[in-house]
């Protein structure tokens, strides 16, 4: 445990989910062949001149709406110049000064406490060119140069690595959710980097911070920050100082290492783009974005509750967007919803899993998942049976009903044919019947699988049980 | 006023460019860029300076261009404009370290 008060801010970079680069009409993809999605633009040729992607405009009004930011009406771009190949006009294309979106928040839940993550702003900006290097030389693919991204810098204001995997967790699914990002952050869409200093008491300045570079995964975030919190503390406890720097997480070895020591920012020698006049943002254009806004993870986990599904249910939802869209298109039917999550997430995921598709590559529409819903609900279908012709129910347009029928997975609902099977069983089963009687609690169940045997598993169970009990009496 | 800049500043400004200077080109960059940074001063006695101005001395605002895909250039022209390359990518002398930017 460290005797000293962690101080944590954390930078995230966003790949925005646009068909074309941020300043050019080239593609924005990922995955392509190497130098395949360029323009002279991207290239940074001399004499070319940018022109700003509409709907990058969009989306970061979109993330700075849910990210509860105040948007500037009048903006304008910086160049930040820097020497390095991945940026051949030598100066990144961003926003020093008017960074669109400011004054922000998140609110995570920390086992049921709610706490807000202030955003200090958000600004947009290009990425750079993807470098690889090898012993002897960099290989450079300009794919990735000028691909849109927003960067969303938190306040000071994060306590803990727990708060700081919270935080990102939040964010990755409210960018996700509104199609601002993919948030692939093994892809590169979304990478993170954190600044982590340490102070003795709360009314101390903040000590000296390092910042930690492209950190790979959200738990990383969290295992890089306590070992920067280690690191750092043992230097405090021996009397030594933290020299400004930035280091990287080395997946490896499990620790933070040292990549340089930290250029101050009035090295980069921003100023303003002057290729890029005023960038005007209308309330006009704001409310045709903040219409486009679906209904947020936070709203949708409240509405799943609300309809009678378990908390835990809710959650797995909300990470699986395909499934959480999916119930939120039935949520002004009157169905059971504890069984419409349960096969969701249970049968019907697993059947996806397996084939490797996604709901909507299947026969499985809203009217038919609703007949399911309702013939599971009424014991018409027992889960066993439904095993039996899930794979008829996702691939075919007929009605489950008849599937049922074609199959011969017809359930007994019938009490009079249960009963008749009950009492053929108790009659062969005398043993187990008197073993019962004298209190072996577990005879009933062998009784109950004899059932179940007898009527090859298409007996409700919870019916036969009644039964069963009943006739025992 | 001094009419050079210092030794110090001039080395820093080379190191951020990332150029190795001789002694001879210092001296003479230490009155150059002093030369230029006069120059540029005199824009602060200009009247009514707005700094705007500096951003975009036009009236219009920026017109945003449609989400639209347009052509691109063939990889293999764009890798052979470059002075060396390596298969489909550009190749540059083995740099340490990750990028500034982004």
């Amino acid at each position: 445990m460290s005797n000293y008060i962690p101080t944590i801010g954390i930078e995230v970079h966003v790949e925005l989910k646009t068909k074309t680069k941020i300043f050019s009409n080239s593609t924005n993809g990922y995955g392509q062949m190497a130098n395949s999605l360029t323009n002279v633009i991207d290239l940074g040729y001399p004499g070319t001149l940018p022109t700003l992607n509409k709907e990058v405009i969009n989306l970061a009004i979109k993330a700075a709406t849910v990210l509860n930011c105040n948007i500037r009406k009048e903006m304008h771009f910086d160049r930040k110049n820097y020497f390095y190949p991945d940026n051949s006009k030598n100066y990144q294309i961003t926003q020093a000064r008017t960074p669109i979106g400011y004054d922000g928040y998140v609110e995570i839940d920390d086992d049921g406490i709610k706490k807000k993550i202030y955003i200090e702003e958000m600004h947009i900006e290009e990425d750079t060119c993807k470098s690889t290097h090898r012993q002897d030389k960099t290989l450079l693919d300009f794919n990735r140069a000028g691909v849109p991204l927003i960067e969303i810098v938190t306040k000071p204001c994060i306590k803990s690595a727990k708060e700081a995997k919270l935080y990102l967790e939040k964010l990755k699914e409210l960018l996700f959710y509104t199609d601002v990002s993919d948030c692939k952050m093994e892809e590169g869409s979304m990478r993170a980097d954190a600044n982590v200093s340490l102070r003795k008491n709360e009314s101390d300045p903040f000590g000296t911070k390092a910042e930690i570079k492209n950190i790979g995964s959200i738990s990383n975030v969290g295992l890089s920050i306590e070992k920067e919190i280690a690191r750092q503390s043992k230097i405090y406890d021996e009397g030594g100082s933290i020299e400004p720097q930035t280091r990287r997480y080395d997946d490896k070895i499990g620790d933070t290492v040292l990549m340089r020591v930290k250029e101050t920012g009035n090295d980069y020698r921003y100023f303003p783009e002057p290729d890029i006049p005023f960038v005007i943002i209308t309330d006009d254009m704001i409310d045709n974005v903040v219409k486009t806004i679906p209904m947020l993870p936070e709203e949708r986990k409240e509405k799943y509750i609300e309809k009678g599904i378990l908390e835990a249910n809710a959650i797995k939802l909300i990470q699986n967007r395909q499934l959480s869209d999916f119930i939120n298109d039935l949520l002004e039917e009157d169905i059971n919803f504890k069984i419409a999550s349960n096969l969701l997430l249970g049968d019907i995921s697993a059947y996806l899993n397996k084939e490797d598709k996604k709901l909507n590559e299947t026969t499985l529409n809203k009217e038919r998942f609703i007949e399911l819903v309702n013939l599971m609900s009424n014991n018409t279908l027992t889960s066993k049976n439904l095993k039996e012709i899930l794979e008829k129910i996702m691939t075919s347009d007929d009605t489950i009903e008849n599937i049922m029928k074609e199959s011969g997975v017809q359930n007994i609902t019938d009490d009079s044919m249960i009963k008749d099977v009950v009492k053929k069983v108790i009659e062969a089963n005398k043993e187990s019947v008197d073993d019962y009687k004298a209190g072996h609690d577990r005879a009933i169940k062998y009784l109950m699988g004899q059932v179940m045997k007898e009527t090859k598993g298409s007996v409700n169970p919870k019916m036969a049980m009644d039964i069963l009990i009943e006739e025992l009496k | 006023m001094e009419e050079k800049l210092s030794r110090e500043e001039i080395l820093h400004v080379a190191n951020l460019a990332r150029i190795k200077l001789t002694e001879e080109e210092i001296e003479k960059y230490r009155v150059q860029l002093k030369k230029l940074l006069n120059d540029v001063e005199k824009i602060n006695e200009v009247e009514g300076y707005d700094n705007d101005i500096l951003i975009a001395p036009w009236e219009s605002n920026t017109t945003l261009r449609e989400d639209s895909e347009g052509s691109m250039l063939d990889p293999k022209a764009v890798v052979e404009n470059a002075p060396r390359h390596s298969g489909n990518y550009i190749s540059v002398p083995v740099v340490i370290g990750e990028s500034e930017g982004a």
